[in-house]
């Protein structure tokens, strides 16, 4: 009896168990579950993905800033596979910080001002005057997503790689480490990406080992100590893999906010606040959902006892529409009193590309593409459809310029 | 315990007390200051911990080291003489009655 009870004890205090949630659901309307689990449920387990899900803001937070409890290694994921490497996005401490620091002087505040803003403005401007004007244009495939792929790979570098293959290298990356029901053709196909992505890079190699610069396959191969060539490949792959859809998706976010929301793009314009409109998209929709960690000991959240070795996906796409936080927040309002979200994460890993996202895209790209196209009209907005569950963006944004 | 004081970009005080050893950063999030959203949990990627030193404890707290001004480059809000990055203020008994005056805007 005695046993019993303790078990009926323990049972109570670990996180309930859903089992109506699907991966599906997640990917379709992942909001709507999530309001439900911050009113209900916010330390859950969702016996469907195998992991306990945290939606409030302060827990999410939380997890991801106390680095020495909860660890990014996931051991059970297919990332790894995928990538052909262990990543530094699952290292924790001196070893992700080594990795981490291999790449961080390319990203310096001074390169950013000197190189690659300025690169992203010539840029920005090409890729807007290609633009077909008085037709009907999706800036998915026709800006957002090349414009990204094109930065990229000029900081990374390897400008010789064109934007379709960056763009088809970094969905082969995404799809084969989201490939959790570990199915062949996402391995195969991010296989063939591999040989493609080592001879590129390792083209490059002798001619930057002559003629250095700040990009970032020059910065870690040209290093006093460098890291290994494996992590060197496996450090670009994490940024082509992440650096083309966030970029793309929070682009195409805003565009969407500002153009369904009239009034607002209207004092936006009139403030010339874009950076608040991109935070505002970054908040409303955060092109990285959730992101995973896993319990180095036995712990509690929010008096929900976690097992060490429990897998938490702290989701910030849920802490950004905290009640607590946001008043309607799964309005997208660029004129909302400023609360920060967690789209860039935080800790440790917090996004490497932050302070380039900002500068180029809330700084350059929203001012610019209002100046040349003011009377740019969404067609069909009601179409366009929302899709993800890690990451997640809109799959097309269909304009009218003029 | 020595005692902070974060004065907002309004003039409101707070005062709170902050364990040796940890960071001005840190005394603000465990105590709910507001001001001070510190995305990269203190690692010196991000600026969004900005505050200005009250001239008179300047003296005591130091400047901005090369690394920390150059990301200061990023912080939303004027940077000043007086600026720093409060994670990498260490908190130790010789800073009881530290005031920092927060900008406007992180991010």
């Amino acid at each position: 009896m005695c046993g019993m009870a303790w078990e009926g004890y323990a049972t109570m205090a670990f996180a309930p168990i859903d089992e109506t949630i699907n991966i599906d659901q997640l990917t379709r309307d992942p909001y709507s579950i999530y309001r439900r689990l911050r009113a209900e449920a916010p330390v859950v387990t969702v016996k469907s993905i195998g992991r306990t899900l945290l939606t409030k803001a302060a827990d999410t937070r939380a997890v991801k800033d106390n680095a020495a409890l909860f660890s990014n290694n996931d051991p059970n994921t297919p990332m790894q596979r995928a990538f052909q490497a262990h990543t530094l996005m699952r290292k924790d401490g001196e070893e992700h910080m080594r990795e981490r620091m291999a790449m961080t002087p390319t990203f310096s505040p001074a390169n950013l001002k000197t190189l690659w803003i300025p690169a992203y403005e010539k840029l920005a401007g090409e890729y807007l005057d290609r633009l077909p004007r008085d037709e009907v244009v999706d800036l998915f495939p026709a800006l957002a997503g090349p414009l990204a792929a094109r930065i990229l790979a000029i900081i990374l570098g390897i400008p010789d790689a064109t934007d379709e293959e960056m763009q088809y290298w970094s969905q082969a990356l995404i799809d084969g480490a989201g490939n959790f029901g570990y199915a062949d053709e996402p391995f195969a196909r991010v296989d063939a990406c591999h040989a493609a992505m080592n001879a590129m890079v390792e083209s490059r190699v002798p001619l930057l080992k002559a003629e250095p610069d700040q990009s970032a396959l020059s910065v870690m191969i040209n290093a006093e100590d460098p890291i290994p060539f494996s992590q060197v490949l496996a450090n670009l792959k994490i940024a082509i893999g992440g650096g083309i859809n966030e970029p793309r998706d929070s682009l195409l976010t805003v565009l969407f906010g500002l153009l369904t929301n009239p009034d607002q793009l209207d004092e936006i314009k009139r403030t010339g606040n874009w950076s608040t409109a991109f935070e505002e998209g970054l908040r409303w929709v955060a092109p990285i959902q959730a992101s995973s960690r896993c319990a180095r000991e036995d712990t509690q959240i929010r008096g929900v006892d976690i097992r060490k070795g429990e897998i938490l996906m702290t989701v910030q796409a849920s802490a950004n529409h905290d009640e607590e936080l946001f008043e309607d927040g799964h309005l997208y309002n660029a004129l909302r009193p400023k609360s920060p979200h967690q789209s860039f994460g935080s800790g440790p890993h917090h996004c490497m590309g932050t302070h380039l996202a900002r500068a180029t895209i809330g700084k350059i790209m929203l001012p610019m593409i209002f100046e040349r196209f003011p009377d740019m009209q969404l067609v069909e907005p009601e179409k366009v459809v929302w899709w993800g569950f890690g990451f997640r963006g809109p799959l097309s944004l269909p304009v009218k310029l003029n | 315990m020595p005692k902070i004081t974060f004065v907002s970009p309004e003039g409101g005080r707070t005062t709170v007390e902050a364990s040796d050893g940890d960071s001005v950063m840190q005394t603000a999030l465990a105590n709910g200051v507001e001001g001070i959203v510190a995305e990269c949990g203190g690692a010196m990627m991000c600026a969004t911990c900005h505050c200005y030193v009250d001239e008179d404890w300047l003296a005591r707290t130091g400047t901005a080291s090369d690394e920390e001004r150059s990301m200061l480059d990023f912080a939303a809000s004027e940077v000043r003489p007086e600026s720093r990055l409060s994670c990498q203020i260490t908190v130790t008994g010789d800073l009881d009655g530290l005031t920092v005056h927060l900008p406007d805007a992180q991010i």
